[in-house]
């Protein structure tokens, strides 16, 4: 089942500055709707473990995350890979910055993949949360960079 | 003491309640479940969430930590110590490994990877969350017909997810079409995969014994002889060390039978456990993900001739069969589908291209009404779309191309013997017991107030008591042909008459309609006779084809069960003779004031069975020397009278007996919501001589709900990448007593010339319902310009079939060329 994303917002901060968040694990996991916690294993490569639940399914899942397109100060993409109660699930998110006259356009894109029983549980409601979640995390990016 | 209701001085035909039930109904039924055995283990799969995906690492630490697990097993450990399943296919299909769990790559969502053992069934779920898989995704492929592009392939050892391909032709087939009045071309339609939904799971508790290095196995597979088979190759071990024990069977309709790679996968968990017993009792989500479904089909390029009259003359068409990740009992089904070639159609002229594919979905299995539905769907559409392309009434497109009842018994194009039947008869009392005129009537009535009813008839064979030797078409090595039955009759040593029969009943009523044939043999009453059902390896009345499957018991079971009450009762009457010093035709078998005995007509001296039973076993010293062959203990094996089909020709008698079915609905189509509602339902069937009429009455309403439900309500949706979407009972929706109509029966007998008795296999249904309602959905929505293409409609199929038809893409399905 697959859950595709895309939009994009405008913050005040340079493409440079943007682009050290959005790359930095530390700043940007912890925007991830129900971070719990983190593990950073290099540059390129961190886990996170965050909350996880629809309806009576609920549980913990760590999303190993490596940062497979860094071109400073453009663009950066995510894939992650992550398993929990009923499913795994397989993210790509990117983010393309460019310049404007007030700071820099974010343009977010990307899709999520969801394997396992939890398609049949709660297919119906997946799309509809997934689509929160991910509003969460950009609203959460945008106050960030705000 | 049941109910007498004797048939005309026969027990045979008699409607008795079933001897069963008392011992079902009230809760006291023995299933594998109940089976309890010291230091018992409970197992429990890890299964995989992707539908194809190389596993990278799988990590049994923390679980084999967790107190109370007594160990894991993965897919790698049981590769080390195993053959692959035999598989059943030629050529590059003999290369498929099959495990009963992954072993490098998962090929199908739930496949298992790892199994857990634990001293309780939660203890065994906790341990199974603690393993870590690590998969690396691959492409999956769920379609059959990309599937055969080899884009994403499967079974790399293989090199291709083709599995099978062959072409029927007989008689000649262009001359037929250039002679044609018409021409119907037919570009696609499609079959869904579907599943049954048994009360019972499987389960199977499979034990490899320490101290005698035998297998055991108490489980409720439906025919253990063919698990036997595949599973002493599997493990390597001679098959007289396996014994297999079935109980009460709360229900399998085919897809039990492929339950052997969870056998397996229990003894081979017991033996790394010590010997201990291991149980896995499946759970529903499990079912509906991993145990079996239907086969799927696609139909591709059909043209059909006819003449016309309307007369169909040849058709030429192209089907594509997906059988899942595993060709388990496939191929098979590449070929059982021609049992019933030409369904209860005349046509001659033939040509069909069958392909067959896995794909990443569950492995199918032999569902009810195996192959051959998908088939006698496929003709159903083909009439029905005629006989509205051509304007000829539904009715009326039939009665022109049935099989004449003159012609029985009915040779088809492909060498099958039809044995008997009489379609036209069972059209007509189908069409009175529905009122077929009134509803025509108010069908028009209806279609001016702008209401959307059809009227549909499905007319369908249930094939019986297969020939093996058809598994030669699809691979000229097969070691398979024939069919045979075993069956155990004696007098134990207080007298009683006890049967012991190698089926393994599902509610089919064995027990009972064994007792009446034994009782008519022996003039006694059915509940004289003691019957043990369920297959025990150790009772040594089977034969390689015993088991509950493929509509057979009444004509390979009963046969074998009557072939040795007639060996029990020529034995009985040489010791009758003997001891009651009389001719041997002098003598008179029925109930005497000492319970069931032997009386010579001229004396009137009569020795009752305890005597008869004594003399044999505990008081042998009166007996004569030439009466010690004499056991009273008779084991007879039935052969049904099979030759080896021409492999090249693909030619020759498949199935002994073919029962009949004709089924008509009434469907109203929601203007507002485009639910489907059945409004009335008829079910006619013809089985031949019937044993015991309320249980072929209760198989019909069976066969007939499932088939409803699989037209309107169920169906294994899966999503691009290999999701099973239907995997719960809230999405698949499986049919209840709420959903089912009200059902009008009918019943015509045509005695088979082919069996003892004239009775025919049946039970299966043809899945009739889902001609049926597709013909009357069709009859509904033609106006609409709509053709029912596919098997399954609910009401949002409905909805798009009709949106797809605003956007003119319906006029390219069907194609119509009058000469």
């Amino acid at each position: 089942m697959a859950i595709k994303f895309a939009g994009e917002f405008e913050a005040k901060k340079k493409p440079e500055e943007i682009y050290d968040f959005l790359t930095d694990p530390n700043k940007f996991a912890s925007l991830l709707p129900d971070f719990q916690g983190l593990t950073v294993q290099d540059a390129t490569h961190f886990t996170v473990r965050v909350n996880v639940g629809i309806s009576y399914i609920k549980g913990t899942a760590d999303v190993k995350m490596e940062l497979t397109e860094a071109q400073r100060p453009q663009r950066a993409q995510y894939k992650g890979q992550g398993s929990m109660a009923g499913g795994n699930v397989t993210v790509v998110a990117g983010f393309d910055l460019a310049p404007i006259a007030s700071g820099t356009k974010v343009a977010w894109q990307g899709e999520a993949q969801v394997f396992g029983r939890l398609t049949s549980v709660a297919g119906g409601l997946l799309e509809p949360l997934g689509k929160k979640q991910i509003q969460k995390l950009i609203d959460g990016l945008q106050a960030a960079l705000t | 003491m049941v109910e007498e209701k004797k048939n005309g001085g026969r027990w045979v035909g008699a409607s008795l309640p079933r001897k069963e039930e008392n011992r079902l109904l009230r809760g006291r039924g023995k299933f594998a479940d109940d089976i309890k055995l010291h230091e018992m283990l409970y197992l429990r799969f890890v299964r995989s969430p992707y539908a194809h995906a190389r596993i990278v690492s799988v990590d049994t630490a923390a679980a084999e930590a967790l107190p109370g697990v007594a160990c894991t097993i993965t897919g790698k450990e049981i590769a080390a110590q195993t053959h692959p399943f035999i598989e059943i296919g030629p050529d590059h299909a003999q290369k498929i490994r099959d495990y009963p769990m992954a072993v490098e790559k998962a090929r199908y969502q739930g496949e298992p990877v790892a199994a857990v053992l634990a001293e309780s069934p939660s203890l065994a779920d906790d341990a199974a969350e603690l393993v870590v898989v690590e998969y690396d995704p691959l492409d999956p492929v769920v379609d059959a017909e990309e599937a055969l592009k080899d884009r994403s392939i499967l079974h790399e050892e293989a090199g291709t997810n083709k599995v099978w391909n062959g072409v029927w032709e007989y008689g000649d087939v262009e001359t037929a079409f250039k002679e044609a009045a018409y021409v119907v071309n037919i570009d696609r339609m499609h079959f869904h995969r579907f599943s049954s939904t048994p009360l019972e799971n499987n389960v199977v508790i499979g034990q490899w014994n320490a101290k005698d290095d035998n297998i055991y196995y108490w489980c409720n597979n439906s025919f253990p002889s063919f698990a036997l088979q595949f599973l002493a190759a599997h493990l390597g071990i001679p098959i007289d060390r396996i014994r297999a024990q079935t109980f009460d069977i709360g229900g399998s309709f085919g897809i039990k039978i492929t339950s052997y790679p969870q056998m397996a996968v229990c003894a081979l968990a017991s033996k790394k456990a010590g010997g201990r017993p291991v149980k896995w009792v499946e759970t529903r989500s499990e079912h509906m993900v991993s145990s079996a479904h239907g086969n799927e089909r696609t139909f591709r390029d059909t043209r059909v001739a006819l003449d016309k009259e309307g007369v169909i003359t040849a058709i030429d068409s192209r089907h594509i069969d997906d059988c899942g990740a595993y060709p388990r009992y496939e191929p098979l089904g590449c070929v059982i589908w021609s049992q019933v070639f030409c369904g209860v159609y005349r046509f001659k002229n033939a040509r069909i291209d069958f392909w067959q594919a896995v794909t990443n979905k569950c492995p199918v299995g032999p569902n009810r009404g195996y192959s051959r539905m998908q088939h006698l769907w496929f003709l159903e559409r083909v009439v029905d779309i005629c006989a509205h392309q051509i304007d000829i009434a539904p009715d009326e497109m039939r009665l022109r191309n049935y099989i004449r009842p003159e012609e029985f018994p009915y040779t088809t194009p492909n060498g099958c013997v039809y044995d008997s039947g009489n379609y036209p008869k069972m059209l007509d009392v189908a069409k009175g017991l529905i009122g077929w005129d009134e509803w025509k009537k108010r069908q028009a009535d209806a279609r001016k107030e702008g209401r959307l009813i059809g009227l549909g008839i499905g007319t369908t064979l249930d094939s019986g008591t297969n020939n093996f030797g058809q598994s030669q078409i699809v691979n000229p090595y097969a070691p398979f042909s024939g069919n045979s039955q075993g069956a155990n009759c004696k007098l134990d040593i207080y007298g009683e008459v006890v049967v012991a029969v190698g089926s393994c009943p599902q509610g089919q009523g064995h027990e009972t309609t064994a007792a009446q044939v034994v009782a008519d043999v022996l003039n006694v009453h059915p509940d004289m006779i003691t019957v043990r059902t369920g297959f025990d390896t150790e009772r040594n009345v089977h034969t390689g084809f015993s088991g509950t499957y493929a509509s057979q018991f009444a004509v390979s079971g009963l046969s074998a069960v009557h072939g040795a009450a007639q060996k029990l009762k020529a034995e009985m009457t040489r010791l009758a003779a003997f001891v009651l010093e009389t001719k041997e035709d002098d003598l008179e078998f029925g109930v005497g004031q000492q319970g069931a005995e032997v009386k010579a007509s001229s004396t009137g001296k009569s020795i009752n069975y305890w005597g008869l039973a004594n003399i044999v076993n505990v008081n042998s010293a009166v007996l004569p020397t030439e009466m010690h062959d004499v056991t009273l203990n008779c084991r007879y094996i039935w052969r049904a009278p099979f030759k080896v089909p021409d492999k090249e020709k693909k030619y020759g008698s498949l199935t002994l007996t073919y029962a009949s079915q004709l089924h008509m609905a009434v469907v109203e189509i929601e203007r507002d919501t485009f639910v489907p509602k059945i409004l009335d339902y008829v079910a006619v069937d013809d089985c031949g001589t019937v044993i015991n009429p309320p249980i072929v009455e209760g198989q019909v309403y069976g066969a007939t709900a499932h088939g409803i439900g699989a037209a309107l309500m169920e169906t294994c949706a899966y999503d691009a990448v290999g999701n099973m979407l239907t995997s719960t009972f809230s999405d698949y929706t499986p049919i209840t007593s709420v959903n089912i109509p009200k059902i009008k029966y009918g019943h015509i007998s045509t005695p088979s010339p082919h069996s003892y008795s004239g009775a025919k296999g049946m039970g299966e249904g043809g899945a009739a319902p889902i001609h049926t309602i597709s013909s009357a959905l069709q009859d509904a929505l033609f106006a609409q310009g709509i053709f029912i293409d596919d098997s399954f409609n609910n009401a949002d199929s409905i909805f798009r079939a009709l949106k797809k038809h605003d956007g003119g893409d319906l006029a390219k399905l069907v194609k119509v060329e009058k000469r």
